[in-house]
């Protein structure tokens, strides 16, 4: 119980610790921070607007006061004005957001599960065949980056045998909300989907897969093996319980990992969600909108660890029985 | 039983040499100079094993002139993230409000999302080659830094450290003398491990555009051949050459650390 509200103290520090860092790095590094915090060049600036940019800024203010400019800008949902796209950045953000965790979430979802199952199997068989051929491919696979998997999908699928569309998230010319909408939508999440749960998938197998190995050994399992408990069973009763609260500490850190993968795929298959925002960001120099979006990935972040957190407290049979271990 | 456990080793060991080679003997494997301009697009022949690319550069050339860059930036970063790792970990054993706040910021910096910082940040600091060295290992030394702190923890209730404290030596020379060299062999697999982690972080920043141009490592060549259209040439090895020999040097790492690794049950997070 204990150890779970400390991790969730740490996922707040954490939290603070980007918020610190997104205010003092436009302030500390060498440059003008008005250039900064607009994004456009010193000197293509004329005097009065570069007054109205460090009046608007709070620039002239004492830090404390800045930061709370900042703090105030965080706590009403706006994250402050992009100067180069004239636009809210959280607006920005919101825009693009639903598409990336239309990829992310599936992803997780799949990964973990996946993970999880086929984990559980070859960790109770360790040794046999079947463990030695998966573990082995999957450790293959782990060192395959992300976008190469994604450019072999591509190669494979939309240009060898043109089975699937290999850019955006629809086709052009659909209705939207007719079945024949969605089902564009769904041909076209297979591949980035599909990318990143393969991308993601290693490393899932890999732990469960040792916890169990691990666990398969221990006497207890043995026992409920003499009894002639199915294997199922056993997986899922004996050894599923004893190693579940990585697991969901995984699947919850799982979900900060794919929305960091999910960046790379997006500019690969041309999807305007957050990563491919990210990148306009750092090529035209935006930074309010770099700082946005750094926040809003570690929100995420921190809500998704927060959760696994909160369900492992929940799921502590010493808290449903009502003990204070 | 030996024998089979050293086949990894020798296979790594044996790919990582190649690399090795051709990155301090580039001329060794290519005929070409690095800016030898020939037809654009040519496909691949004996004369160019993988053709040549957009502005007539000979791809395979280009390859083996990138090892050079791809190592040296995932060696210089793992070597960082190690020597941060080390230092964190073992500071955040000591008792008191020092070693509370240390590993408060080893927790902390596990669960920051590091590739959406590091891009922000590369785009703040600007992005060359030592630059991005010290910015991927300023956020990857977590890791070897929490295994460091359970190896230390573990160790100080060896007796040879209730030795040395019954001798009257000072925590620091106990620490310096006694407790680090012990952690030789974690040291050395984090080492390899970090080696691909850091060249897998690079070659995404540099694939998203972020690399260092005057420095072209794997990544970047990706990023090239992505933005000047080989899909649409179906040049397709120049896509993928790249990509294959980042993830034939990880896996050569990989072996090694395998080999190094005692219990193998303990396949590590990469």
């Amino acid at each position: 119980m204990k150890k779970y509200t400390r991790s969730i103290f740490t996922a707040l520090a954490c939290f603070l610790i980007v918020v610190v860092l997104n205010f003092c790095l436009p302030r500390l590094l060498p440059g003008n921070p008005v250039a900064y915090l607009t994004g456009f060049a010193e000197e293509d600036m004329t005097p009065r607007q570069y007054e109205y940019y460090t009046e608007a800024l709070h620039l002239n203010d004492p830090p404390l006061r800045q930061f709370m400019y900042y703090a105030e800008s965080l706590l009403d949902g706006t994250l402050g004005y992009s100067y180069k796209k004239e636009a809210v950045v959280s607006s920005l953000i919101l825009e693009r957001l639903g598409y990336t965790l239309q990829i992310t979430l599936p992803a997780v979802l799949f990964s973990t599960l996946i993970g999880l199952f086929w984990g559980l199997r070859c960790g109770y068989k360790k040794g046999g065949w079947g463990d030695r051929l998966s573990t082995g491919a999957l450790i293959v696979l782990n060192t395959v980056p992300s976008f190469l998997i994604a450019l072999l999908l591509i190669i494979f699928f939309c240009f060898t045998f043109r089975l699937l569309p290999y850019s955006g998230l629809s086709s052009a010319g659909v209705g939207r909300g007719t079945a024949e909408y969605v089902v564009d939508r769904l041909a076209h999440l297979i591949l980035p989907v599909g990318t990143l749960t393969l991308a993601s998938l290693p490393s899932r197998y890999l732990l469960v897969r040792n916890m169990a190995a691990g666990i398969s050994g221990e006497k207890y399992v043995l026992y409920a093996r003499e009894r002639g408990l199915p294997d199922g069973r056993i997986q899922l009763s004996y050894i599923l319980r004893n190693i579940a609260q990585p697991v969901i500490t995984m699947a919850g850190m799982g979900v900060s990992v794919c929305v960091g993968g999910s960046l790379v795929i997006e500019n690969i298959f041309s999807i305007n969600g957050m990563g491919s925002l990210l990148s306009e960001a750092v090529y035209t120099l935006d930074y309010p909108l770099m700082q946005g979006i750094l926040f809003v990935t570690t929100l995420i972040m921190v809500v998704s660890i927060v959760v696994s957190d909160i369900v492992c407290i929940l799921i502590d049979p010493r808290v449903i029985w009502g003990e204070t271990a | 039983m030996k024998k089979r456990a050293r086949l990894p080793l020798v296979a790594g060991l044996a790919m990582l040499g190649v690399f090795l080679l051709a990155s301090l003997f580039p001329a060794l494997f290519s005929p070409y100079g690095q800016k030898e301009m020939f037809a654009a697009w040519l496909s691949p022949s004996s004369e160019h094993i993988l053709g040549t690319n957009a502005l007539g550069y000979d791809i395979f050339t280009e390859l083996v002139y990138g090892t050079r860059e791809t190592l040296l930036i995932g060696c210089a970063s793992s070597v960082l993230t190690l020597l941060i790792g080390a230092a964190v970990g073992t500071l955040s054993t000591f008792r008191g409000t020092a070693g509370w706040l240390f590993n408060g910021l080893i927790n902390v910096f596990v669960l920051l999302p590091r590739l959406v910082t590091l891009i922000v940040l590369a785009g703040f600091v600007g992005s060359s080659a030592a630059n991005l060295t010290v910015l991927i290992s300023a956020f990857s030394w977590s890791g070897t830094a929490r295994n460091v702190r359970a190896r230390v923890i573990h160790l100080n209730a060896a007796p040879f450290v209730e030795n040395c404290a019954i001798l009257g030596y000072s925590r620091g020379h106990t620490v310096l003398f006694h407790l680090i060299p012990n952690l030789y062999e974690l040291l050395l697999s984090r080492f390899l491990l970090g080696v691909n982690s850091c060249i897998m972080m690079e070659s995404t920043l540099s694939f998203l555009g972020f690399g260092d141009l005057y420095h072209p490592t794997w990544g970047t060549m990706i990023n090239f051949a992505y933005n000047r259209g080989a899909f649409i040439r179906q040049a397709y090895n120049y896509l993928l050459a790249p990509g294959v020999c980042i993830m034939l040097l990880s896996l050569s790492f990989y072996l090694i650390s395998l080999y190094f690794e005692r219990r193998r049950e303990t396949i590590s997070e990469v």
